[in-house]
């Protein structure tokens, strides 16, 4: 393959050619199933709960199109509309939908959500239901934003938890504008989950570096050694990891014990549940995987390079900084792809060792999943963490290609 | 000779098959560890004995997700789960449960508040309360207000991080009793009254996310007080700490609720579990083994003195108590919760 022409690129497609690369295409067609199946499909799937609004659409059909002509600057509208909710909110509660319906409107507008449960019991006749009556129980449907609400039920698509998964949301006039400050989170734990990222990143290459010239460097039995002991953390239990951090961290722990006992320190330090804490039990975990994509590289490489350069002048840092370190760009930029990618995801290590405010974006996705059943929020998070995968993947991309020109 | 062994094999197959699906049983969902032991010790063994059939029990961490996932693939693998009561209500409103059998719902006037449900009843009531290691603190605090006192009683305070629960201890802090915290809550101003509140304590606050967390906090002296649950408190004193829960202070009760998973196939065994467990003296086999309590009024009566008191809801700590609005926090849960967290990051 290495040595053919470019001017001789079509016989790949001659038909010897063509019958290699269907053969290709076959053998790994068991795994693009598998990953399109099992990976592809269901995390499709759920990105698409951050945009869809098949529940609201499917369930206030009546209400949205007896809002068809309506605008909020004409206020709440009028006894049609009523009536036609009150059809709405029959029909879905016949068909067992209202509780999710409740639910999804209340994490557009909350405080909602038991005045519509309430409202079954009113609607049994939905032509005599007044607009006073339903007033009473959902009395929200005497302002305008919940009419609002419920017009956008006219769409099967809605960008509210895109907008609200980076602080945003429409005012009135359907503007999009930064919601009030005392509800602003979702940025800041954005820039929080990728500061966290980067930092183990550069962190794991600090250490990773002299690591990696004393492994590649000694003779057998140590190097063997050495190598299980970086090896060691990942065959550890994740759980078992992070509280053995907790305990040497802690207030009575070893580490604040010698401190007081060296008189460096007259009260414990706070070591535990920190930003600090949480970076050393990240870093632990993810440093092997930094020392194996540098060592990689580095074995590969002469070992005369370095005496090479001093031959010709250079001190042993500008060999190093010069000579090698390009030499062992390609590695670091594999292993920072893969330490960065693994740390964006974590949420168990930050749930255990960190402080409320050093949870991650993850922990976010798992809580509005699990707990709150808000999916179309956790799936807009998600959104956000795959948008934060895809730059970096460019990134990568932009500085392989740099390197290489270089 | 060869066939008659195989017929033979082939025959104890089949038996065993038939005994199998004989068997009755049902799959059981907790929340794991001691919780489950003393559950299966004190009420699924009862229960199999008297009625021949079956517990599985299973753990998990109350994620109704996979309920709704199961119910939505049509591929139902749990019968019975216990889950928290904001989950039940919510989950009750969706669908994902089936209703109690009507002979169980219209005993509701005989259990405590918040302990019955249409959808549920209650598998353990639990309690956030206040605590202080007596072997560190002589004089520890009465009140709320002492806990916000950093003047009386110096030192950091343990607290869990998010707005549940924290919100009602903020204003019982504020001088409100338990059982109006949620009227001021839910007025004009309530909300805002309780951040100020923990505006005022937030620099002495080392704030927890997993009771484990707390737990060493506190053992370790990170902090000097903090609020957690209960059992937790109960289990450490059992291995000799001297740790002191200030019921007196005021707490609120909340409770996890069994309910019925919709279209589980094993559904008429667990309506069997349901009406064994409906009578007090079953329901009684957990609060024996367990610090946590049960729904049900006359479950007092088949508990000693020791076994009562150390429960939330029992006639010596029921009136410093109020029970965690349901209603309240799943209407109010995510925008609360969002508030705080915005709260933390100031």
């Amino acid at each position: 393959m290495g040595n053919r022409a470019p001017g001789n690129r079509r016989s790949v497609f001659s038909r010897l050619g063509a019958n290699r690369d269907l053969r290709l295409f076959l053998l790994v067609l068991p795994l693009l199933a598998f990953v399109v199946v099992t990976v592809m499909i269901p995390v499709g799937q759920f990105l698409y709960r951050a945009v869809d609004n098949d529940l609201l659409a499917e369930n206030l059909k009546l209400t949205a199109a007896s809002l068809a002509d309506w605008s909020p600057d004409q206020g709440v509208p009028g006894e049609a509309s009523f009536r036609a909710l009150a059809h709405d909110i029959r029909n879905a509660r016949e068909a067992g939908t209202l509780g999710q319906v409740a639910q999804a409107l209340n994490q557009q507008i909350t405080g909602v959500r038991n005045g519509f449960i309430k409202a079954a019991m009113l609607v049994d006749e939905p032509d005599a239901v007044t607009v006073e009556d339903l007033t009473r129980v959902i009395p929200a449907l005497g302002e305008v934003p919940l009419w609002s609400l419920l017009k956008s039920a006219q769409s099967r698509w809605t960008d509210f938890y895109l907008l609200q998964s980076i602080d945003l949301e429409r005012d009135q006039a359907g503007a999009i504008v930064n919601v009030p400050a005392d509800r602003a989170i979702f940025r800041d734990i954005i820039w929080r989950t990728i500061a966290i990222s980067v930092n183990v990143t550069l962190i794991c290459i600090l250490l990773s570096l002299p690591v990696a010239h004393v492994l590649a460097n000694a003779r057998p039995p140590w190097s063997g050694i050495l190598l299980a002991l970086v090896l060691f953390p990942l065959w550890t239990s994740l759980l078992v990891r992070t509280v053995s951090w907790i305990i040497i961290l802690q207030g009575e722990g070893p580490v604040n014990a010698t401190l007081l006992f060296l008189g460096l320190i007259e009260e414990p330090l706070r070591l535990v549940y920190t930003r600090g804490s949480l970076y050393i039990a990240m870093v632990q975990v993810l440093l092997p995987l930094m020392i194996l994509s540098i060592l990689s590289v580095l074995l590969k490489l002469p070992k005369e390079l370095l005496r090479a350069a001093t031959s010709l002048g250079a001190n042993w840092w500008q060999g190093y900084w010069r000579v090698l370190l390009p030499l062992l760009s390609p590695g670091i930029l594999t292993g920072s792809a893969i330490v960065f990618v693994f740390a964006l995801g974590y949420y168990i290590t930050p749930t255990l060792i960190g402080g409320p405010r050093d949870q991650m974006l993850s922990s976010y996705v798992a809580q509005f999943t699990n707990k709150t059943l808000n999916w179309g929020l956790a799936g807009a998070l998600a959104v956000q963490l795959m948008a934060l995968l895809l730059i970096a993947g460019l990134g990568w991309a932009a500085f392989r290609r740099l390197g290489r020109r270089s | 000779m060869k066939s008659r062994i195989v017929t033979a094999a082939a025959l104890a197959l089949i038996a065993a098959t038939a005994s199998a699906q004989a068997e009755e049983s049902m799959t059981a969902v907790g929340w794991g560890g001691s919780w489950n032991e003393a559950y299966d010790k004190g009420v699924f063994q009862p229960f199999t004995a008297e009625s021949g059939i079956k517990v599985n029990l299973d753990e998990w961490g109350g994620e109704i997700a996979k309920l709704r996932t199961q119910i939505e693939s049509n591929a139902i693998v749990y019968d019975f789960v216990s889950v928290e009561a904001p989950a039940l209500e919510i989950g009750c409103a969706e669908g994902l449960f089936e209703k109690l059998p009507d002979a169980v719902y219209a005993e509701k006037d005989s259990y405590l508040p918040g302990t019955i449900h249409p959808c549920g009843m209650a598998s353990d009531t639990w309690a956030t309360v206040m605590v202080y290691d007596g072997a560190k603190l002589k004089d520890g605090p009465k009140s709320w207000a002492d806990f916000w006192d950093v003047e009386k009683i110096p030192g950091k305070r343990g607290m869990l991080g998010q707005a549940q629960y924290t919100l009602e201890n903020a204003l019982m802090a504020d001088g409100v009793a338990p059982g109006e915290v949620y009227d001021v809550l839910r007025s004009e101003g309530g909300v805002d009254r309780a951040f100020a509140a923990l505006d005022r304590i937030k620099p002495h606050v080392v704030w927890w996310t997993s009771s484990t967390n707390a737990l060493q906090n506190l053992s370790a002296g990170e902090v000097v007080m903090t609020d957690l649950y209960n059992a937790r408190v109960t289990a450490e004193n059992e291995k000799g700490s001297n740790y002191v829960i200030v019921w007196e202070a005021g707490f609120f009760y909340g409770t996890d609720m069994w309910a019925i998973v919709k279209g589980a196939p094993n559904r008429d065994n667990a309506v069997k579990f349901v009406e064994f467990f409906a009578k007090p003296e079953n329901q009684a086999g957990f609060p024996k083994l367990y610090a946590y309590g049960v729904g049900h009024k006359d479950v007092e009566k088949h508990l000693t003195a020791e076994q009562l008191e150390r429960l939330p809801t029992s006639a010596k700590n029921l009136p410093y108590a109020a029970v965690y609005d349901t209603d309240y926090w799943a209407e109010n849960k995510e925008a609360l919760e969002q508030r705080f967290q915005a709260w933390l990051a100031q």
